[in-house]
């Protein structure tokens, strides 16, 4: 039976594509495999964004290593694959 | 075809740098940041390694620092008119291009800033950076709040004190603008040691990459007030531009082609080295100019300074005439003004301005010898 992390991505909001291409290269330093993905605009007040989809075994890793590089997420999300 | 314009443009482009764009187009045609199928992720890729190739060339710590623009002209209003608020006072230098000078000039005519222009002594053979300095700081008021100057003259090989003029800006509180049209891709410049603010770029003369790009490089942290709004892609329910770099400053699709061209132009410059460029480009000039002086009738401007551009005139002829002769036997150079009035005026040059010569990398000591070839025709006539 799938557990919760395989049915769900975890999703972190960044903010422009550079932005978020940005953390994806800070993080895949750290070994943090993610992939941009358009977030979703419903969820989003603000409209369009770009995010980081990434495995939530490495959620607390992820957050530690984008708070030390100084990178803003806006938001975390988790979605169905 | 003798082609002696790189000031204008570099030309020919490396093929390298030819089959990047084709490349591009051809595989990563999609527009960056407006969804994330695969062309559009191929797109932001391109353009985001353009980001981490020119922030790294030019010694930022940030992509996000960088911003693509179509040319020089265009970042450099962007970075003045950003910055410059109601009341200010700006410093200039007496060899800008119109590039700085016409927004600066506008902007006083509309009396939203106020503006001095100090020397820069060209002529003078053992000119100093504290000659230059002490220029400056003579014309510093309470309200004096930018200076921006060009690094290299786009008229002749006169290149600036940036460190020490950065220095001196950073002891006053000054905002540190840099026109670097003509010395990108010939003099090294590292941003942050020199302590420039914004940093304006044309990607398509000494950074071999095409016409319609150019970079706006911004200090990080620096914060400008949008000369265009538009689509960028982010945030789009807001009518506020985000306030994060680079999107904040780019507006509508990027030029992704070009983009990728001035990439591989960048890394082209790189693996040549930039001080090989220069010596090479002032070698040529300096065979030109010991040619020029042995010739009746020629006045070359400020031969103290030998770099990657040279002017000069021929007595009895006007520029243009000059220009068009050496166009009609297959040397192309550049005639007039050169879009320098300050430049100009500073030089002292006649009424049709002067001749400016300047070779790239692929120039060779036979390229100069047909132009003075074509010279010595031209006098011999006496047309």
């Amino acid at each position: 039976m799938r557990n919760d992390s395989e049915k769900n991505e975890c999703i972190a909001v960044i903010g422009s594509m550079t932005q978020a291409m940005n953390a994806q290269s800070v993080l895949a330093r750290a070994a943090i495999r993610t992939e941009i993905v358009k977030a979703d605009s419903a969820n989003n007040g603000r409209g369009c964004a770009y995010a980081l989809s990434y495995d939530c075994n490495q959620d607390g890793n992820l957050r530690r290593v984008l708070q030390i590089g100084g990178i803003r997420v806006r938001s975390h999300q988790r979605r169905r694959k | 075809m003798i082609y002696l314009d790189n000031a204008a443009t570099s030309f020919p482009k490396p093929p390298s740098v030819i089959e990047a764009q084709i490349r591009c187009m051809q595989e990563s045609g999609g527009n960056a940041g407006r969804g994330s199928h695969a062309l559009a992720m191929a797109a932001a890729e391109t353009i985001f390694e353009c980001r981490t190739v020119a922030a790294n060339f030019f010694g930022l710590d940030s992509p996000e620092q960088v911003v693509f623009t179509p040319n020089t002209t265009v970042a450099l209003n962007m970075a003045l008119k950003g910055l410059l608020r109601q009341g200010d006072h700006v410093l200039l230098s007496d060899m800008e291009h119109n590039a700085v000078f016409r927004p600066i000039w506008k902007m006083a005519n509309e009396g939203r800033i106020t503006y001095d222009v100090f020397p820069t002594f060209p002529q003078r053979k053992n000119r100093s950076a504290e000659d230059i300095c002490g220029a400056i700081r003579a014309r510093i008021r309470s309200n004096t709040r930018l200076l921006v100057c060009a690094h290299a003259s786009n008229l002749c090989s006169s290149v600036l004190p940036l460190r020490e003029i950065g220095a001196l800006c950073a002891q006053k509180g000054l905002l540190f603008v840099v026109d670097a049209a003509q010395s990108a891709g010939h003099i090294p410049i590292n941003m942050k040691e020199i302590g420039i603010d914004a940093l304006c770029v044309p990607g398509h003369k000494g950074l071999l990459g095409s016409q319609g790009s150019g970079l706006l490089l911004l200090r990080k942290g620096l914060f400008l007030d949008t000369l265009m709004e538009g689509g960028n892609g982010v945030d789009s329910l807001e009518g506020e531009m985000t306030e994060e770099s680079p999107e904040r400053y780019e507006v509508g699709t990027l030029p992704t082609p070009a983009i990728a061209g001035l990439c591989e132009g960048i890394r082209c410059v790189s693996r040549m080295g930039i001080e090989t460029i220069a010596s090479h480009e002032c070698a040529l000039n300096h065979y030109l100019q010991e040619r020029l002086l042995r010739m009746r009738g020629i006045h070359v401007y400020v031969p103290n300074h030998i770099g990657s551009v040279l002017l000069f005139n021929v007595r009895g002829f006007s520029a243009d005439t000059v220009g068009r002769w050496l166009g009609e036997r297959g040397v192309c150079v550049r005639s007039g003004y050169h879009c320098s009035a300050l430049g100009h005026k500073t030089l002292k040059t006649p009424n049709g301005g002067a001749v400016r010569v300047s070779p790239g990398i692929w120039n060779t000591t036979n390229d100069m010898d047909g132009l003075l070839e074509a010279l010595s025709s031209l006098i011999c006539r006496g047309f």
